[in-house]
């Protein structure tokens, strides 16, 4: 019942099989085959790093350019531990869907990287949203593009001159280190 | 679709029949999709995988366009499933059953997708189609590698990284999908998950570590050279070689800047009696400091500082081991959490109400204690005078005698002495081993003979004036455990975690508050308000004989020197005078507070003691306003009140300190006028 012996092409994806495969899109990677769907086409590989940590690359066999065959090996998927906790699962990505939400709004839509490094800097003190390609800070302090000191509007004197001050030294710092 | 295959391994796909109808768009889909999912959760014992994949068609053709052949997919996973056998392995269907284990595997995980002209997503993986071809959505996907035709201009300005909410990717266009650091067996999943979980909480260092391009350069940690002769000096700074080599700060500073010290230990501790029995007390207590220190700990820092190696050091990061508070439940070295917890409730709980006082009682129970309330006398005064103690007999410590194992260590081996004092060094956390014991209400009559307590007695043996309760046989309560309101803890030691607060003492003679920073041994009796009127406490109960609680052998604290740690026999009990008048300045010139931003406050650590006073001048009216600058604060007057937060004016530097010399006792916080009635206080 292995799936190797149905079909010949089907044997280079015999589970456990090291392979290195290079994509029609050029990816190169090596890795371990622990599953192979043949209906879809679908191939599914380990990539192994050290310390325990392995990369999942799930593939369209049709997309391999090269293939080459390194060697086989012991099928790596421990069966008996494999079971799903539905719930743990859902509320991963729960999880993970709260922190994307959290970031997408931190990032700026149609804003330039300079923009974006200098809202990741402000945010890292002050509280700062986007509204547009505009900055906003404490909700008063507006710094619109092209987000020099001189561009920061709004807000009580004493915010303003902060949010100024703030802007003016983390310019100063990117382009020290020569960002964007 | 499969949302998420319920429990792939055999049992759990036994889902029962879907029967639901179809709501029959899409965002309905998704319910559907849990629920069918949910259903297949559960284990089914009656499983006919035929009936239900005919069920489940039924229910999939009224489905939205991609995304219909959700129930016929699932119910065809099931059948598969069904067909490779209650165990999830083997091949034939379960090559299909793999690809599906590991697509589920990546629910809810970071991955990329390349499609067919070769642009890369990364979004969260929420569901993949395996009935026919493999098709996913993902949600909050954005384009991070653009391939297409029109965009090929890499050098825009814009970012464009728009997120869309959910990215259906039909098989056709799927390439491949790549996931870092999958894990792929339950246990890896749940704690892939727990850490996770964890870091959510942790903003401050998930903020600073999610933005590693910001790093300016790549830190090393700095390890010494060997043979460096400069790193020796790092290990003994205060050793002799320093000393010897005749630099005294304080004559130089005298000599340079004609600084003089007024440091007078004597104000900050108890006197020590510089006698013939000196030596013996100081070897006592130097052997009670190592045995504590040498002590085995169970605490990361504790143990990292007396350099017990302990096995779990070595799996956690550097944050965790050196700086950060353990925040899970960790075995302390004795029952110190709960009591801690508790008397962090019973301080934010001023109040000392019914309510409060069972907490406190619990607290204290460790303490084993009634203190009857009219004769509670514990008086915190470490140097105790005998007569004035023996009377708390009764209430004594029952303290110690209810502690068994911390007995030892509260008593003096031979004499029977209130414990009350024995706080001295109270450090709470060693002291409340158990806090059930409790019911050592001293109403049981029961006493224990306590235990004396060696190092503990030791120290105190100077003065004569500890007496730890030894064996009262008689532990009356007095009159019904009014002792319960007495409730004795230590200002001092900064462990402690309760602070003075200006109770109520029932019979009004214990507050001594030796507010001494470190070391000492001062031991407040508080009494519950209201419940402790004088003598007759009608509380029922055992007194707290937090007395307990707060004990620690005297020689725990590191505080605690050997020396120094006596008990200053002169020092004059704290009585608190409701009557005191507050004081009122007169017209000082008002200082102007300059104008400040958001920015400019800021919350002085140091100073979080310090109580809100009224009509306190600070070089500035009235006002909620103290001085920032550091505070020759009476230690005396211990703080009665939680910290308040206060915002001090940033600018304008007050110069005048704020108490000086032996301020009149105080009653802080809002509300309270000297005018207010004590209850059962008297003077």
């Amino acid at each position: 019942m292995d799936v190797a012996s149905i079909n010949s092409n089907a044997e280079e994806f015999a589970i456990g099989c090291f392979l290195s495969i290079k994509t029609t899109f050029g990816d190169e990677f090596k890795g371990q085959v622990v599953a192979f769907d043949r209906p879809s086409n679908f191939l599914v590989l380990h990539i192994l790093f050290g310390g325990g940590r392995k990369n999942v690359r799930i593939l369209k066999a049709n997309y391999i350019k090269e293939l080459a065959f390194l060697g086989q090996g012991d099928d790596p998927v421990d069966l008996s531990k494999c079971c799903l906790d539905l719930s743990t699962l859902q509320a991963r990505e729960e999880l993970a869907l709260r922190q994307a939400e959290a970031e997408a709004e931190r990032i700026g839509v149609g804003v330039t990287a300079e923009a974006q490094n200098l809202f990741d800097a402000l945010s890292k003190t002050l509280p700062v949203r986007w509204d547009k390609t505009v900055i906003v800070v404490m909700n008063e302090v507006r710094v619109n593009s092209p987000y020099v000191p001189e561009s920061v509007s709004g807000g009580t004197p004493a915010a303003n001159e902060r949010v100024k001050k703030v802007l003016e030294l983390e310019r100063r710092r990117l382009h020290a280190r020569g960002g964007p | 679709m499969i949302d998420a295959v319920g429990g792939l391994s055999g049992e759990n796909l036994r889902g029962k029949g879907l029967g639901e109808p179809v709501p029959g768009s899409n965002r309905g889909l998704k319910s559907l999709l849990r629920m069918s999912v949910q259903q297949f959760a559960q284990p089914n014992s009656s499983a006919n995988g035929y009936g239900r994949r005919e069920v489940e068609r039924e229910g999939a053709s009224r489905v939205d366009n991609k995304l219909h052949s959700v129930k016929s997919s699932i119910g065809k996973m099931a059948n598969t499933h069904y067909s490779s056998g209650n165990k999830f392995g083997g091949f034939g269907g379960a090559s299909r059953d793999r690809l599906v284990y590991f697509s589920t595997c990546l629910i809810g995980h970071h991955v990329e997708i390349q499609v067919k002209n070769g642009s890369v997503y990364t979004g969260i993986f929420h569901a993949a189609n395996v009935d026919r071809d493999f098709g996913i959505i993902l949600k909050m996907a954005h384009l991070t590698k653009d391939m297409s035709a029109q965009l090929q201009n890499t050098h825009t300005d814009s970012l464009g990284k728009a997120f869309s909410k959910t990215l259906i990717v039909p098989a056709k266009d799927l390439v491949q999908i790549v996931a870092k650091d999958v894990s792929v067996t339950r246990d890896e999943i749940s704690n892939e998950y727990q850490s996770e979980r964890q870091r959510e909480l942790l903003i401050d260092s998930y903020i600073s570590r999610a933005r590693p391009d910001d790093m300016e350069r790549e830190l090393k940690p700095w390890v010494p050279e060997d043979n460096d002769p400069h790193c020796a000096e790092l290990e003994n700074l205060f050793d002799d070689h320093w000393k010897s080599r005749g630099w005294d700060q304080f004559e130089v500073n005298e000599a340079l800047f004609g600084v003089k010290s007024t440091f007078n230990e004597e104000l900050y501790t108890t006197k020590l009696e510089r006698g013939p029995r000196m030596r013996q007390l100081e070897l006592e207590a130097s052997r009670i400091a190592k045995e504590i220190e040498r002590e085995d700990t169970r605490d990361l820092h504790l143990a990292e500082e007396r350099g017990i190696n302990l096995p779990e050091s070595e799996d956690v990061d550097e944050e965790t081991r050196f700086s950060s508070v353990y925040r899970g439940r960790v075995a302390d070295d004795s029952g110190y959490e709960e009591e801690e917890d508790i008397l962090l409730d019973i301080r934010n709980g001023e109040t000392f109400d019914d309510a409060a006082s069972s907490v406190i009682e619990k607290v204290f129970s460790g303490i084993a204690g009634g203190i009857d309330s009219d004769d509670s006398l514990l008086s915190s005064r470490s140097s105790m005078d005998v007569p004035q103690v023996s009377q708390s007999k009764d209430s004594a410590n029952a303290l110690s005698s209810k502690v068994p194992d911390i007995n030892d260590r509260l008593l003096l081996p031979d004499r029977p002495t209130t414990l009350s004092q024995s706080d001295g060094e109270i450090r709470f956390q060693r002291t409340i081993t158990d806090p059930h014991r409790a019911n050592t209400d001293t109403s049981d009559g029961d006493q224990q003979k306590p235990v004396p307590h060696p190092k503990f007695s030791g120290v105190l043996k100077a003065d004569d004036s500890v007496s730890s309760s030894g064996g009262h046989d008689d532990c009356h309560n007095g009159d019904g455990k009014g002792g319960s309101s007495s409730k004795v803890t230590t200002s001092t030691s900064s462990q402690v975690s309760m602070k003075e607060q200006s109770k109520k003492n029932p019979t009004g003679d214990q507050l001594e508050t030796q507010g001494i920073p470190g070391e000492k041994l001062s031991v407040e009796s508080h009494g519950r308000p209201g419940s402790s009127v004088s003598s007759t406490s009608d509380r029922p109960g055992r007194a707290s004989a937090s007395a307990g609680a707060g004990l620690t052998p005297s020689s725990s604290v590191g505080s605690l020197s050997s020396e120094k740690s006596m008990l200053n026999p002169n020092t004059k009990e704290f009585k608190l005078n409701p009557n005191a008048k507050s004081f009122v300045p007169s017209q000082a010139p008002v200082r102007p507070i300059s104008p400040v931003g958001d920015s400019s406050f800021y919350f002085h650590a140091n100073l979080s003691g310090m109580p809100q006073m009224h009509g306190m001048p600070v070089g500035v009216g009235l006002g909620p306003y103290v001085a920032h600058q550091p505070v020759i604060f009476n230690p005396q007057v211990a703080p009665v009140q939680s910290p308040q937060a206060y915002l001090p004016p940033a600018g304008p530097h007050y110069g005048q300190p704020m108490l000086i010399g032996h301020p009149r006792p105080f009653s802080y916080g809002p509300g309270f006028s000297p005018e207010m009635p004590y209850k059962g206080r008297e003077f």
